[in-house]
């Protein structure tokens, strides 16, 4: 009785202000992570191959005065930095609706299959015809992305979509789409060098076009993304609750599956097979800010941005002026998280 | 509010699981749906609440077909609490009850002050305002079971079905959540719940209506209906009724074998 005389004098606003108890860290992760995005962001114009100067940076990226230092900035460093955190953001995004779909940690459109199914598609159209534009490859990956998405989708329906037959399926797709990949990349001897890049993942070589030929799937992704993420907040109650708080399960899971689709292909459609950013960044904003989909969502992205463009500059600057691919250094951050995941949290 | 099940049949895939089922529950009634294992009160539970699409028949909230209206309409004045959730486990009991506010809420679900408001009545109602800050996976059955009530009170309902509020629960936790849902009955929410424990439905119900495979054995006030006759028809096993010596209420129980019951006294031939 005295826990309920208390709570009856709180006042509203308090009540309000404790509705959301983790709510007062997010606005304290979300600058410290803005801050080391600008450090590491302003490190990627800097740093490279050939290192610049602060002030040839600044000139760069704001005047045309200095031929080389504004070619360099402005046309390479800046837009693959760009690239970088859209994909990065795009593919954590992604890994936490897929998380919260599926209502498993284990979760991330490498592992469901997504991924490979849009880049079995792009592998398919650079085989077939090398001389293919940007915007091609990032149509093929979003028919492909899509195609993926809505195989396991039909796949893992019976009547209705259960999270354990989704990843399952997604399990075994993926082992399918990636052999597709490497089987049709392996037959033509042409490409291996390419290849090999964007089977690692990577951002080498990607420019302003790559950004104009993602923006147009990236921006409705993204919001797609916010909007479902109250749903994605009930769903994660149980399909019963869900449905009867008012949520149409099976078709808000399709529509979470439509934006995953959308996100991923544009990030297989300009970096390739980027492996275990889906998979880490949402468990890490899990951590940080909590279960709330609504913030998560945004938090993830946020991570995912700092997580690819971080891993970009490492891969240039590790071998350089030779550069690895920048997958390599996502897996080999993302690999040991997910052994550790196994290994502890079960 | 009033709720009207007119010739309900639900099936899944073929096997019919729900046979033209029809009857009223009154606003302001409390109901409990009792039948055997496999009998079909769960399903007619779900049919009832826009959770499962009938094959034939309508189920009628107030005087609106609920297939009629979008889900979340349903959702503002009908709750429905399924067996046992699952889900949520890493929430607070605050977070797991405003997400009952779901189905008034706008796309981006911005809390405003009627959320928080219904939020605080429902925890406070439910009596688990003192727990607010608690993981759901960190709480007792009692407690627990306590919380997802208060996730569906939030819902505002007019009318509220539960699936076995009281299984697994203690006796002292089962009494707790049938006093909880006599109170709010009695502030004018229509309950029905199914229940298995005949002894809770004949002393909280207003009704008692027996599935048996598929369709409606009987149905009428505990008192007049809990009888060894019909019980056995239901339950198909030997029942027998005693009064409640304290309030005359029917406890009905399964007929003891006495050869099976050890220190049992062998009843006179």
């Amino acid at each position: 009785m005295a826990g309920m005389a208390a709570s009856t004098s709180t006042s509203e606003g308090a009540l309000a202000e404790r509705a959301l108890p983790r709510s007062a860290r997010p606005a304290a992760i979300v600058a410290a992570g803005f801050l080391a995005l600008v450090v590491v962001g302003a490190l990627t114009l800097k740093l490279g191959s050939v290192s610049l100067g602060w002030d040839e940076v600044f000139k760069g990226l704001t005047t045309d005065s200095d031929p080389l230092a504004r070619n360099i900035v402005w046309q390479i460093r800046f837009p693959r930095l760009l690239d970088g955190m859209l994909i990065g953001a795009a593919l954590a995004v992604s890994g936490a609706l897929l998380q919260g779909v599926t209502r498993n940690p284990l979760a991330d459109p490498t592992i469901l299959g997504v991924t490979a199914a849009a880049g079995l598609a792009s592998a398919i159209v650079i085989v077939a015809n090398p001389q293919v534009p940007q915007w091609g490859i990032a149509m093929a990956c979003m028919a492909g992305g899509i195609c993926g998405a809505a195989i396991l989708y039909v796949v893992a329906y019976r009547g209705d979509v259960s999270p354990v037959r989704l990843a399952l399926a997604g399990v075994a797709l993926s082992a399918l789409f990636g052999a597709a990949i490497v089987g049709l990349l392996s037959s033509s001897r042409t490409f291996l060098q390419t290849s090999l890049g964007f089977l690692a993942g990577g951002l080498y070589g990607s420019e302003w076009r790559d950004l104009r030929a993602m923006l147009p799937y990236l921006v409705p992704g993204f919001l797609g993304a916010v909007l479902v993420s109250g749903r994605l907040n009930v769903l994660a109650l149980g399909d019963d609750v869900a449905a009867g708080l008012g949520v149409m399960t099976d078709r808000t899971r399709l529509a979470i599956l439509a934006v995953v689709g959308i996100l991923t292909a544009a990030a297989v459609a300009t970096a390739g097979l980027v492996s275990f950013v889906g998979l880490v960044c949402p468990h890490l904003a899990r951590y940080t800010v909590g279960g709330d989909n609504r913030v998560l969502i945004p938090v993830s992205a946020l991570y995912g941005a700092l997580l690819v463009s971080s891993a970009d500059l490492i891969a240039k600057l590790l071998i350089s002026p030779s550069e690895l691919p920048m997958g390599i250094i996502t897996a080999g951050v993302g690999a040991p998280f997910l052994l550790y995941l196994v290994r502890f949290r079960g | 509010m009033k709720l009207t099940v007119e010739n309900l049949s639900l099936r899944y895939g073929s096997r019919r699981v729900v046979e033209d089922v029809s009857f009223t529950v009154d606003s302001g009634e409390m109901v409990s749906i009792v039948g055997p294992n496999g009998s079909g009160k769960s399903t007619l539970l779900r049919g009832m609440s826009r959770l499962q699409k009938p094959s034939a028949g309508r189920v009628l909230l107030g005087e609106t077909d609920i297939r009629d209206i979008s889900a979340r309409a349903v959702a503002r004045t009908l709750a429905i609490l399924p067996q046992s959730p699952d889900g949520g486990a890493d929430l607070t009991v605050r977070e797991l009850v405003f997400r009952g506010r779901f189905p008034h809420q706008g796309i981006l679900q911005r809390i405003g002050p009627a959320d928080i408001e219904a939020v605080h009545w429902a925890m406070d109602a439910a009596d688990v305002d003192g727990l607010a800050d608690r993981p759901i996976g960190s709480l007792s059955g009692g407690e627990r079971q306590r919380a997802w009530i208060a996730l569906a009170l939030a819902q505002q309902p007019k009318v509220l079905l539960l699936d076995e509020p009281t299984s697994f629960l203690d006796i002292a936790h089962q009494v707790e959540v049938m006093h909880l849902l006599r109170r709010l009955n009695r502030e004018g929410m229509t309950v029905v719940s199914v229940l298995h424990d005949l002894v809770l439905a004949g002393r909280f119900s207003d009704r008692v209506i027996a599935v048996s495979r598929g369709r409606v054995e009987f149905d009428g006030p505990p008192a007049e209906v809990l009888e060894p006759v019909g019980l056995e028809r239901v339950f198909g096993v030997a029942m027998m009724v005693m009064p409640d010596p304290e309030t005359g209420l029917p406890i009905p129980l399964p007929r003891p074998d006495p050869e099976l019951c050890p220190g049992a006294r062998r009843p006179q031939a």
